[in-house]
């Protein structure tokens, strides 16, 4: 479909004809500032297609303040190879004339040619609204709808699909939606949305359980019942033959027997102990006899017994009293050997007492010696001390002054020297007998002398020569020499000496002194330590004690002098005696011992001879001899007696044993307890029989196989109700199951041709990205590398470039169907960035080769290099009115 | 000269599980009025007595009411009626009829045969040996003590006995129970009447089967008769009649439906039977949906004109035309699904491709109407 010409007229700013005319096959850019009528052309061109010719509900084309107006509108085209002219006129002049080709149509006829053609319908009443638009509404982008594609989708749908149709060559099944949930709605009458069985489905399906679970109670019941009759029947049966037979009246009879016949084994019994305590008597009878007999009898064993006795003593003791000699002897023997010790234990100690006392005075004497000795010593000693003592006094002089003297000395021989050095010296030699006086002296010979002093040499024959010794030293060291002497002098008178030799003699012989004092003094130490008083002391007390040892030595006893003539000591002596003591006592015990036997022995022998006299006499009485003879024929007639009944015991023995009185008694214990049994087990059975049937007539009440055949019907009423539903659910379930997979293949095969225009698209939009379209050929899931989402999440810019492409897709669509397509953008992509609105700008164009498009902008320089000439409302205006004039 | 009713297996306390619960209660009352029928019949006819040849209730522990109401429905005849008790009713140390009898529940004119004998009917001139069960089941005759039983002189001899006549009945049959074909002649009886097989069948001229006097089931074996028996005089054969005595009679048919008009005249057979009916039908084979909608408005009439009309359609195809399809004007994929659905039929899962496809068929003729109106 391509417009030509578009002619305006008293619509809205066009109060004057405006014509739009030269437009291109594909892209037109139709430019012009706000208000310049831009908007106004996009609605003239709807009116002239969707606004019904007689519509009064169209005011707004009627331009401002002219009610007079009609707004006029006309419009060419061309589709389907043939040339439309088209005029509608609203409001004061309503009308419409198409034209196709040479045909003419009018009115509302004209009006269907159009819907047909573009696939819309008219507004019922009032202005065309979307729902009418049909695919126009698709294509037709009104200023800023782009983005919204849904809706309009949704009222082209019916067109798009005819339109796909077409194309696959399939048929959308009539209303096939509406079937699909009409089978929905009864599926969902049986199952949950999970598919899990609901209501009266779900019901029947646990009632079946209930009435099975009590049918199976019933039968259980109804067998237990079964049972118990059976129970009783048996019963029934045992206890009437029971009754008849009555069994226990044979035991009754049995018992009877058993128990005669114990009886009568029980006599026997008696008999039999009867019997054995008789047999017991006579033999305790015979027992005593023998006793007695052998009593008798055993008098001359005994008379034997005691002459051996009697025997045996007497010899006894004599062998007691030939001991009796030997023995006093022996006691002599040691009495004699103990004298003897004691003598000898005697003397030893006499001797030992002497020996001592000659020892002690010997030692004293020895001790008396030494301190006389040492006594004499240190009487020497104390007089060398006296000496030493007195040679120390006399020798007395103070070490220190001496040293002092002898430094005084030193001092002055030192300034004697120097003296002399400084000292003129006056040297002579003179001629034999001549001579000089110096100071008075006389010189003659040689000689050299110190002149400290003024000094007058008097040449005899010449007269006096004065000398005085020069130098200032001269006058101090003789002063300092005068002192020193002076010094000497008082020294040494100090100590009483005349010289310092003398004082150092002096002073030797008091130190050898001292030591020979210190040295006395230890020597006197060492022999009197405690001093000579203690000395005498000791000697007088050792003197004293020796006398009196040899006092006592001299009073002792002398020893006997001894056979052997040597000392025993006294140790030894006394373990002899000791020895012959012990030995005495032995002797003397063994003494008595003997003479103790001697007594036993003889009483013994006593005793023995008394007793076997005794027996003697009695052995000897003739009474004892008729005793025995009675004796024996009284044991002769009781062995008799015992043997008769022996024999008679053993034979009822033999009896008894035969007759099993023990089994007997079982017997008797068993025929009562079978009769008991009997008896009970009869009772017992009445009891139950009587249980039973009471228990029999109480269930047999309650009529339970017929409440289990009403349980049966019950369940099979369930179970046929809950098929009917089984069945009816597997069918809506295969049904809605066939339906959906059809559909949806269906779907399949009609989204193809649009996903393939979309494709086109999108690759240059977004290369790698997809999106798909819904079941409704709606654009759905959207998916850009790893995002996934619906159109509705993404920007509004993106939002508008899908709604546009996928637009531009239909149109494609619609075409390869054969549709007339016209596709209109009022200022869209406003909200593109340049990047994008480049890319769909190679989109536009490249759609513009199939389609004509219609762009108005405000924006001419957005779309400068979109390879079309723009065309400027204003302009055209302008040359409009200018053709008018 | 005497005449006696001869029945059994009345089976009383049986349900009906099979059925609607309305139906079965129905079915349930028709067997108390078979027994007041016979009562009628026994008045009518100028009987001497009626014999129920055993089962006369279903089980042991039928509940007080309907042990009640037995003998209740009896009462229109007030001759003797002897009751032998078969194997559903043996007469165990405990058992439903000593329950009767504690209930007070049976007249005097009702001779219950709890024990092996003979009830000697002096008045009328009828001697019964009886061979009741006394346990559930035996594998002995119980009949062979007839040939022991002595009666009175001048009493006609008839047999009372529950069991299969060995060797002639079809094998299905328990072989419990046994009776001797001959036995009749060999205990000298003037007649036999038998009791367990539920339909009516005679063994030989003086041995009869009468079989339940209501049907309760579906196979068909001559069930709802009773026998009017009259014995001429001794050793002569007796003479037998048979009275109906069911108000339900049971149809099973299995029918397989290729053609179209195999349907109609289904259908008009089904038209033809009488109301008091229980029918129960199986259909195989393919039908239309034309044919389908035809049968279904069919068995919709008969559910409500029957006492119950079962009709099992799994087996039974449903075969869309080209036509009935363009009738739903099912385009698109809805028109794939259909065809899945037809060729579907045949799988494992045939039941509920059917069904569905009967539904969707359904659903479309329901859009197809609105959308006419």
């Amino acid at each position: 479909m391509k417009l030509r010409r578009l002619q305006v007229e008293q619509l809205r700013q066009f109060r004057q004809p405006f014509v739009l005319d030269d437009l291109q096959p594909g892209l037109n850019l139709i430019h012009g500032p706000n208000e310049s009528g831009k908007s106004t052309l996009v609605r003239a061109i709807r009116a002239v297609f969707f606004e019904r010719y007689r519509t009064s509900s169209v005011d707004d084309l009627r331009p401002w303040g002219d009610s007079a107006a009609a707004p006029t509108i006309t419009l060419d085209f061309e589709t389907q190879q043939k040339n439309w002219h088209l005029v509608k006129s609203f409001l004061q002049r309503k009308r419409c004339d198409l034209k196709i080709d040479s045909d003419s149509y009018s009115e509302d006829e004209a009006e269907e040619k159009l819907a047909e053609l573009l696939g819309f319908q008219f507004s019922a009443k009032g202005v065309s609204k979307p729902e009418h638009w049909g695919v126009p509404g698709l294509l037709w982008v009104e200023q800023g709808t782009g983005q919204n594609i849904e809706q309009a989708v949704e009222h082209a749908g019916d067109h798009l699909k005819s339109a796909l149709n077409s194309l696959v060559g399939e048929v959308a099944s009539t209303g096939g939606d509406e079937l699909v949930e009409q089978v929905k709605t009864r599926w969902s009458e049986l199952f949950t949305p999970t598919g899990k069985p609901r209501g009266d489905y779900q019901k029947l399906e646990k009632e079946r359980e209930v009435y099975q679970q009590e049918i199976d109670e019933l039968r259980a019941r109804v067998q237990k019942y079964q049972e118990q009759v059976d129970r009783l029947g048996k019963l029934t049966q045992d206890y009437e033959r029971t009754q008849h037979e009555r069994p226990w009246e044979e035991a009754e009879r049995q018992l009877e027997q058993a128990k005669e016949r114990y009886h009568q084994v029980e006599k026997l019994e008696q008999q039999q102990t009867q019997e054995k305590e008789i047999l017991n008597h006579l033999q305790s009878r015979h027992q005593l006899l023998r006793q007695n007999q052998e009593q008798l009898e055993s008098l001359n064993r005994k008379l034997d017994v005691r002459k051996a006795e009697l025997d045996k003593a007497q010899r006894e003791l004599d062998q007691a009293e030939a001991r009796s000699p030997s023995i006093t002897n022996s006691v002599q023997e040691a009495k004699a050997a103990y004298d003897v010790a004691t003598r000898q234990v005697h003397q030893a100690r006499l001797h030992e007492t002497r020996a001592r006392l000659e020892r002690e005075s010997h030692r004293l004497e020895q001790q008396n010696q030494t301190l006389t000795r040492n006594l004499e010593k240190s009487r020497q000693y104390q007089k060398e001390l006296e000496q030493a003592r007195e040679q120390a006094r006399q020798n007395q002089i103070d070490a220190q002054a001496v040293k002092a003297l002898k430094e005084t000395e030193h001092q002055l021989k030192e300034e004697t020297i120097r003296s002399q050095t400084i000292a003129t010296r006056l040297t002579w030699q003179l001629e034999p007998n001549a001579s000089l006086a110096l100071n008075d002296e006389p010189l003659e010979g040689q000689g050299e002398k110190q002149l400290l002093e003024e000094t007058s040499l008097v040449v005899p024959g010449v007269g006096t020569l004065g000398i005085t010794p020069g130098g200032e030293d001269l006058a101090s060291t003789r002063r300092k020499l005068s002192t020193l002497e002076q010094s000497l002098g008082q020294q040494m008178k100090t100590l009483g000496v005349d010289s310092a030799q003398q004082a150092e003699h002096r002073l030797t012989a008091c130190d050898a002194a001292e030591r020979t004092l210190q040295h006395t003094r230890e020597l006197l130490k060492s022999v009197a330590p405690v001093g000579m008083e203690q000395l005498l002391a000791d000697q007088k007390e050792t003197q004293s004690q020796l006398q009196n040892a040899k006092t006592e030595l001299q009073n002792s006893p002398a020893p006997e002098a001894d056979q052997q003539g040597q000392a025993i000591d006294v140790a030894s002596a006394e373990a002899g005696r000791t020895n012959a003591e012990t030995r005495l006592a032995e002797a003397e015990t063994e003494e008595r011992k003997h003479q103790t036997e001697l007594l036993t022995r003889r009483q013994a022998r006593d005793n023995a001879r008394t007793e076997w006299q005794q027996l003697q006499d009695e052995v000897q009485n003739p009474e004892r001899l008729k005793q025995l003879k009675s004796l024996s024929t009284e044991l002769a007639e009781i062995e008799k007696k015992r043997r008769r009944l022996e024999a008679s015991l053993q034979a009822r023995e033999q009896e008894i044993k035969q007759a099993h009185p023990a089994i007997l008694k079982q017997d008797i214990e068993r025929y009562q307890r079978s009769i008991s049994n009997l008896r009970q087990t009869q009772e017992e059975r009445q009891r139950e029989l009587r249980d039973i049937q009471v228990r029999l007539e109480a269930w047999g009440a309650e009529g339970l196989e017929e409440q289990l055949n009403d349980k049966v019907a019950d369940l099979e009423q369930c179970n046929r109700r809950y098929q009917e539903l089984d069945r009816r659910a597997r069918a809506l379930d295969l049904l809605l199951t066939l339906l959906a997979e059809k559909r949806q293949a269906l779907t399949r095969r009609l989204q193809a041709p649009l996903q393939k225009h979309l494709d086109h698209y999108l690759s240059l939009l977004f290369p790698q990205a997809t999106l798909e379209v819904d079941e409704h050929l709606r654009p759905g899931t959207f998916t850009r590398g790893t995002e996934l989402g619906q159109i509705a999440e993404l920007s509004f810019g993106a939002r508008e470039q899908m709604g546009l492409i996928s637009r531009l897709a239909y149109a494609d669509l619609l075409r390869e169907a054969g549709r007339p397509t016209l596709v209109i953008l009022d200022d869209t992509l406003v909200h593109s960035d340049t990047d994008r609105l480049e890319d769909m700008k190679r989109i536009l164009f490249d759609a513009a080769n199939r389609h004509q498009i219609l762009l108005f902008t405000c924006h001419p320089e957005k779309w400068s290099d979109l390879g079309v000439v723009p065309r400027d409302i204003l302009a055209m205006k302008e040359r409009g009115s200018a053709n008018l004039v | 000269m005497p005449k006696f009713l001869h029945t059994a297996d009345w089976q009383m306390g049986r349900a009906f599980s099979r059925f609607e619960t309305e139906d079965g209660a129905a079915l349930v009352e028709a067997r108390f009025e078979a027994i007041e029928k016979l009562a009628r019949l026994a008045n009518g006819h100028q009987c001497d007595a009626v014999l129920v040849a055993g089962d006369v209730f279903d089980a042991q522990t039928v509940s007080d009411r309907t042990i009640r109401r037995v003998f209740n429905a009896t009462r229109a005849f007030t001759g003797p009626w002897v009751m032998l008790p078969g194997n559903h009713d043996a007469a165990l140390a405990e058992s439903v009829w000593t329950r009767a009898k504690r209930l007070g529940a049976v007249p005097d004119n009702v001779h219950l045969a709890l024990e092996p004998g003979v009830i000697n009917l002096k008045a009328q001139g009828l001697a019964i040996l009886c061979a009741p069960l006394t346990q559930r089941n035996t594998y002995s005759d119980l009949t062979e003590a007839f040939t022991t039983f002595d009666i009175p002189e001048g009493l006609a001899r008839v047999g009372l006995a529950h069991g299969s006549v060995q060797g002639l009945l079809p094998d299905e049959i328990d072989s419990a129970n046994p009776i001797l074909p001959n036995r009749a002649e060999i205990a000298r009886l003037d007649y036999l009447a038998l009791g367990d097989w539920h339909g009516m069948k005679q063994i030989d001229e003086r041995t009869w089967y009468s079989g339940t006097p209501e049907p309760e089931r579906f196979r068909n074996n001559e069930a709802g008769y009773a026998l009017m028996v009259n014995i001429p005089g001794q050793g002569q054969t007796p003479d037998v009649t048979t009275v109906e005595t069911a108000r339900y009679r049971w149809h099973q048919w299995r029918e397989t439906l290729t053609v179209e008009s195999d349907l109609d005249q289904l259908l008009d057979r089904l038209q033809a039977l009488p109301e008091p009916s229980v029918i129960d039908l199986r259909l195989e084979g393919s039908v239309t949906l034309a044919g389908e909608e035809k049968l279904i408005n069919a068995l919709s009439v008969a559910e409500a004109r029957f006492r119950s009309i079962q009709c099992d359609r799994s087996g039974l195809q449903l075969e869309p035309t080209d036509d009935d399809i363009a009738a739903l004007r099912a385009d698109g994929y809805v028109g794939e699904v259909i065809e899945h659905l037809r060729a579907r039929q045949q799988d494992d899962d045939a039941e509920a491709a059917r069904d569905a496809l009967a539904i969707l068929a359904g659903l479309l003729k329901d859009r197809k109407q609105e959308v006419s109106e």
